[in-house]
């Protein structure tokens, strides 16, 4: 998982059917010392994330956990998902 | 997923039988500075590396050069192709990356300075 701030949303009327209805968010990764990195995901969130909070984002097929629990998901496009909101970090 | 511009596309007549029929594209990702000046990664102008960072998607939605996009990544991307491809099953294709949304727009409220 990468840790990140939610700065921005993304829409699209084009897309794959797997995504329909999703929320898009925009993360800004932060690094180890807490800055922001550069890179950015995008992430479905099921969450209510807003912006300029703090959340962690699950990657790859750990991610459609977050949809729906497994094994049965494998029918799910998500490759990146907010997985907390979170309150602190040290 | 990561967001992205079209910069070109790739072409080829050998290839894996499943997956033709398949436009493959060139996508640069953006960076965070690209979309937010000031930000933490804005090159301030500069163009940064395009060959850097090229990734080579799977198009489904018929994207063209210049479309920003989103593109998934790994066993998302699979099930993206499937959708076109073979619907309701996940084709065994060598593909692992594939553009999911034509992106109308994207909106950029709080971000991190460097």
């Amino acid at each position: 998982m990468i840790r990140g701030t939610v700065v921005g949303r993304v829409w699209a009327t084009r897309q794959a059917h797997g995504l329909d209805g999703c929320k898009l968010l925009v993360v800004a990764e932060r690094d180890a010392d807490g800055k922001a990195s550069g890179r950015i995901v995008v992430a479905v969130d099921v969450l209510g994330a807003g912006s300029g909070e703090d959340v962690t984002v699950a990657l790859g097929s750990g991610a459609r956990n977050v949809l729906r629990p497994g094994p049965d998901n494998r029918d799910l496009l998500c490759d990146a998902a907010v997985a907390a909101i979170v309150e602190g970090a040290g | 997923m990561f967001l992205g511009r079209v910069a070109g596309t790739v072409w080829s007549t050998v290839k894996w039988p499943e997956t033709r029929g398949l436009k493959l594209l060139l996508v640069r990702p953006y960076r965070l500075g690209d979309l937010a000046p000031g930000a933490a990664g804005d090159a301030g102008g500069e163009a940064s590396e395009p060959l850097d960072d090229l990734v080579v998607c799977a198009d489904l939605l018929d994207a063209g050069v210049g479309d920003d996009v989103l593109v998934a990544f790994g066993h998302a991307a699979r099930v993206a192709v499937g959708e076109k491809l073979a619907p309701g099953s996940k084709p065994n294709v060598p593909i692992d990356a594939a553009v999911v949304a034509v992106v109308d727009r994207v909106e950029i409220e709080r971000a991190p300075r460097r």
